[in-house]
């Protein structure tokens, strides 16, 4: 493997999906860099890992996880950790990310993205588990902000504090989801802007962008929609904060054209721009 | 203030049983109910999702809301241990031999496992075969110690057996087909091998003697148990034409255990 390189440009790349991999190796776009979720290539041969290898070729390429389960009060599945980690080995990624969630307890695994009760208790074993994943996988990792539809009764820390905290403790890079802050804003009736404002800015190794859509009241981070205007404004006035920063567009169901996802990562790139140019 | 332990087993409950208190979680009940079904809608659409594309031959069959239906059934069952939703689902089929709704498709289960194996074969790791290799690992062995061999399959291939003809339902229901769907349950039985090969992944229907002889050695047991399976479903079994096919065809990649 010849890696194209071993870092993400501060651009606007395309999370790939596998409906859109052979337009891909087929037509090599003007993309600036890829993210897959990591456990999609858990594999231990075959042509979908075949194929990753060959854009990795290509294209800077960020490896994003989902099934964690960092925040369970079960200890760390190790060998889903080792299959990290060969994987890592393959592909040598630019960036590895999870999630600041938990998916299952007493060895049942949900497979699904849930929020913590944002305690102390919470803190400690979010900051034990990430910890313990970089140390096993030598190298930082970046967690990213969920979106959530409900909060627990228990919870004393405001969420931003939270992943704040998370970042200082362990040195880990964060994501900052910026559509699943304003839904969370809107869900849980906080200001957006103050959680932007409470995130370490050097943290920030990427920022993810996507739609929502809405249910009886509740934002649901369906990935499914285009990046709604209100979290367009959100992203420009992070970015005009932490300056600019690697930039995902994410879309996982009902995917659309290719074209649709370069027309998303277009408006992102074009914001970015604009805040360089006030910059320099 | 509950533990973070105690508030996840909660959660956990409260997805699965609609009537568990969720007290633990913020603002009005009627509020929490609803935030709550959010998730347990969310979960259970992924999984029906992933075992659609899993199992695309069972929900052609079945109809989606059967389908649905009997996944939800088995997500209580058989619970995800993973967090790679990609190997969820692998006791589907024996799951659905014994699902009540489920009784009126007796193929349905072996069609399921037919797709697993399709599933894992895709996932299989790679492996290099030089059948002259194999050959002459064989050549060189004392003949007494023949029996007690092992021959290594090519990590892709999976066996698969039905008293139905699962094959034909399988390429019946297949998209783009377009020929004669109808097929009688008393066809005949099938015994198969799967594979993945240059060209992706290939059905291949083998003698009830072939099958047993490749599915005993896939289970590790040694050529000589092979042997003994393969004539206890077929008196026609023929070692020698058989060895000899499988290693030319890539299927017996190493000779171990020496």
């Amino acid at each position: 493997m010849s890696p194209a390189s071993n870092r993400l440009p501060f651009q606007a790349g395309i999370g790939l999906r596998t409906p859109h991999v052979n337009e891909v190796l087929a037509q090599c776009p003007d993309v600036p860099f890829f993210e897959v979720h990591s456990e999609n290539y858990y594999l231990d041969g075959g042509p979908a890992l075949a194929s990753l290898a060959r854009i990795r070729a290509d294209y800077p390429l960020s490896l994003h996880g989902v099934g964690m389960s960092l925040g369970s009060a079960d200890p760390l599945d190790l060998s889903h950790v080792e299959k990290l980690r060969t994987l890592i080995a393959r592909i040598e990624p630019a960036l590895v990310s999870e999630h600041l969630c938990w998916s299952g307890i007493a060895g049942r695994h949900l497979n699904d993205l849930f929020p913590l009760p944002y305690t102390d208790e919470a803190l400690a074993l979010a900051c034990a588990r990430v910890a313990e994943l970089q140390e096993r996988l030598g190298r930082a990792v970046a967690i990213e902000n969920i979106s959530s539809y409900l909060t627990f009764a228990d919870s004393t820390i405001p969420e931003w504090d939270f992943v704040a905290a998370l970042a200082r403790r362990t040195g880990c890079k964060l994501l900052l989801d910026v559509n699943n802050i304003y839904v969370n804003a809107t869900n849980h009736g906080f200001d957006a802007d103050a959680y932007v404002a409470a995130i370490p800015p050097d943290a920030v190794a990427e920022i993810h962008l996507a739609g929502f859509e809405t249910a009886n009241g509740c934002l649901i981070d369906t990935h499914g929609a285009p990046v709604a205007p209100d979290v367009w404004a959100l992203y420009a006035r992070t970015i005009e904060r932490l300056g600019s920063r690697p930039t995902l567009i994410e879309w996982d169901t009902e995917i659309p054209a290719f074209a649709v996802l370069q027309r998303e990562a277009a408006t992102a790139q074009g914001i970015l721009e604009a805040c360089n140019a006030v910059a320099a | 203030m509950q533990s973070l332990r105690e508030i996840q087993r909660r959660f956990v409950e409260a997805v699965f049983s609609p009537e568990a208190s969720i007290d633990f979680v913020a603002g009005s009940p009627a509020s929490a109910r609803d935030r709550t079904a959010i998730y347990r809608r969310t979960i259970f659409t992924n999984y029906h999702n992933a075992l659609s594309a899993t199992y695309p031959v069972v929900k052609r069959l079945t109809g989606a809301p059967f389908f649905h239906t009997a996944v939800d059934a088995f997500a209580h069952a058989y619970p995800s241990h993973s967090g790679d939703l990609n190997i969820y689902g692998d006791a589907l089929g024996e799951f659905l031999a014994t699902y009540p709704p489920a009784a009126d498709l007796p193929y349905l289960a072996d069609v399921a496992r037919l797709e697993w194996a399709i599933d894992e074969a895709h996932r299989a790791s790679e492996a290099s075969c030089a059948p002259e290799s194999v050959l002459a690992a064989l050549a060189i062995a004392p003949p007494h110690r023949l029996p007690a061999l092992r021959l290594r399959l090519e990590p892709s291939c999976r066996l698969v057996a039905s008293p139905f003809p699962i094959l034909r339902i399988w390429q019946t229901n297949q998209p783009g087909y377009s020929g004669d769907d109808r097929v009688m349950l008393d066809e005949g039985s099938d015994a198969m091998l799967i594979r993945r090969g240059d060209n992706g992944i290939s059905l291949e229907r083998l003698t009830a003697g072939d099958h047993a002889w490749l599915a005993a050695l896939a289970a590790g047991g040694t050529l000589g148990t092979a042997i003994e399976a393969a004539q206890g479903a077929d008196a026609t079994f023929d070692l020698g034409v058989t060895l000899r096919e499988q290693i030319a065809a890539g299927t017996i990649i190493a000779v171990v255990d020496m």
